[in-house]
């Protein structure tokens, strides 16, 4: 879905030296995964989210979203983007906003309201309807991007830092969306500091730092979850715990077990009852995340 | 799905009636008060029936005004069109839906020009109505043009630079310098062929500048006179529609 090969972009000012923000990287994202991109201030991941919108060209190598040129596809079909920084006009209110920019996105005008009012809940923003933009408070304001990202229907979805400065009760929320935006044939790409909170996101978290991904892994298809899916779950203590509670677990050694649930719901219900049982859960993961193999070990030698 | 950029319409018609018609008719007020104060006037000039001097008076003084709010209009119905979201990074947002850059300005251009006439028109019956009959077809007519070519430069400039507002007054002010230099020249029995291209040429502040009479008093017009500042209303849209066509956002 989302391809970039071998991309480089170098910022050359008329004074100054060149800066290259992004050095010689390739990425796949395919249909159905969430992807991360992970790393600090200045590590190029908004560069590379631009390049994917077509925002902006790349000096070398190329980006292809659906085969085509990301521009082309954006005026065909368009992109749920949330930009790093998100800004609109400070005097705009929430709702009218949304429904400004449902509109942009070809939402239907009967179903304008109704889709304004189903991200509005959906991110906890009934509160702030009729606030200003620039009167929001910097949680609200990333959810009012989310928000603004989600309102249509798209294939592909792109996300500069979602997660900065959210409080827990947001995370929480904005993870449990995510969740329920997964779809077969969607590609999600999601940029972030917070690689932790990505790891429990994203199918893969590929690391980004001065412009250059630092290991990549190729794409390979993926089980929405929505339906069945195959969970990851490691546990410091209390392993003897998970095949009585989860049957059709299959221990793949060190604590870390691989479990098939039918639903959230299921694989909830079997969490809780293995807290009770007095189980320590160190991790879970969508059985296609590839977590780095540093923030795995020390787990992992915690559970050996 | 495809945006529904015609929908889009009323959003925008708010957008100029809400942000750019208080400073057109602040920016228009101060011109009107600034030649009343440079001139001498009092509320006695403005009473039409005090005779031809005071129909004159009155109508230099309208004359101006209404050159004042087309140059105003125009340049504030483009002022900051494209540079205003690329600086403030609106682009980006409104850019990732499905709508082409091009479709989405041109329409609000198109839309602050209808707004900028409307306005015009309204100003000019009231004026009509209660102070001294002038055309309201024909000030339409007339902020029609300054939207077209002194908005078509304004649309041009914000698409290439952020520093739009200051290019545009140079370019305008320059234009006007040099159209007096040159007429002052040609009427001291100086000039050229080739200062008379140049005048020609030059953006057409002058030419409008020069005709706001004419269009207050529903007067014929000379076409040759109307095809320049036409023309390069025209060239000028035409170019900010391709740039925007093939320039990235974000720079």
């Amino acid at each position: 879905m989302i391809e970039l090969s071998h991309v480089s972009k170098t910022y050359a000012p008329t004074f100054g030296r060149p800066s290259r923000a992004v050095d010689d990287v390739s990425l796949r994202v395919g249909a159905g995964e969430i992807v991360g991109l992970a790393g600090p201030e200045g590590a190029g991941k908004s560069t590379l989210l631009a390049l994917v919108l077509g925002h902006e060209r790349p000096t070398s190598g190329t980006v292809r979203v659906d085969g085509i040129e990301p521009r082309r596809f954006v005026e065909r079909e368009g992109i749920g983007y949330l930009p790093q920084p998100f800004a609109l006009p400070g005097g705009w209110r929430v709702t009218d906003a949304l429904a400004r920019l449902a509109v942009l996105a070809g939402v239907h005008a009967t179903q304008t309201r109704a889709r304004v009012d189903a991200v509005v809940k959906d991110l906890g923003l009934e509160d702030a309807r009729r606030r200003r933009l620039r009167s929001l408070s910097r949680d609200a304001r990333v959810r009012f991007g989310v928000a603004q990202a989600i309102l249509a229907d798209r294939r592909v979805i792109v996300l500069d830092e979602p997660l900065d400065g959210l409080s827990d009760d947001s995370l929480d929320r904005l993870r449990d969306l995510f969740i329920t935006l997964r779809a077969f044939d969607r590609a999600i790409l999601i940029a972030s500091r917070d690689a932790a909170a990505l790891h429990r996101i994203a199918d893969r978290v590929t690391p980004i730092d001065r412009g250059r991904v630092r290991r990549i892994g190729a794409a390979r298809p993926t089980t929405p979850v929505a339906i069945e899916a195959v969970f990851h779950l490691a546990v410091q203590h209390g392993a003897e715990h998970v095949l009585a509670v989860f049957p059709t677990a299959i221990a793949l050694g060190k604590g870390v077990f691989a479990v098939r649930v039918s639903g959230l719901a299921v694989l909830n219900l079997g969490l809780r009852e293995l807290l009770e049982r007095g189980a320590l859960i160190a991790s879970l993961a969508p059985a296609n995340a590839r977590v780095e193999p540093n923030a795995l070990s020390p787990m992992a030698e915690a559970a050996s | 799905m495809r945006a529904r950029v015609s929908a889009y319409a009323g959003a925008q018609l708010r957008d100029y009636l809400v942000g750019r018609v208080p400073l057109t008719a602040v920016a228009t007020g101060l011109a009107a008060w600034g030649y009343v104060y440079t001139h001498g006037l009092t509320w006695s000039a403005f009473d039409a029936t005090g005779g031809i001097d005071a129909r004159v008076q009155l109508q230099q003084a309208f004359d101006f005004v209404l050159a004042s709010f087309a140059f105003l209009a125009a340049a504030f119905a483009a002022h900051g069109l494209v540079a205003k979201h690329r600086r403030r990074g609106y682009d980006r947002v409104i850019f990732s839906r499905p709508l082409s850059p091009m479709r989405y300005y041109a329409q609000g251009f198109f839309i602050a020009g209808l707004g900028a006439v409307a306005l015009g028109s309204m100003a000019a019956a009231f004026y009509a109505a209660a102070v001294y009959p002038v055309s309201v077809i024909g000030v339409a007519g007339y902020v029609a043009l300054g939207w077209l070519s002194i908005g078509g430069l304004a649309f041009l400039l914000s698409t290439l630079t952020v520093f739009h507002a200051p290019l545009l007054l140079a370019i305008i002010a320059g234009d006007l310098a040099f159209d007096r230099y040159v007429s002052g020249l040609r009427a001291s029995g100086g000039g050229s062929l080739a200062l008379d291209v140049a005048q020609y040429v030059l953006p057409p502040g002058h030419v409008v500048a020069s005709l706001s009479g004419s269009f207050a008093r529903g007067a014929s017009i000379d076409p040759r006179a109307l095809a320049w500042p036409v023309a390069f209303g025209a060239i000028c849209i035409v170019a900010a529609l391709l740039l925007l066509r093939r320039r990235p956002f974000g720079t």
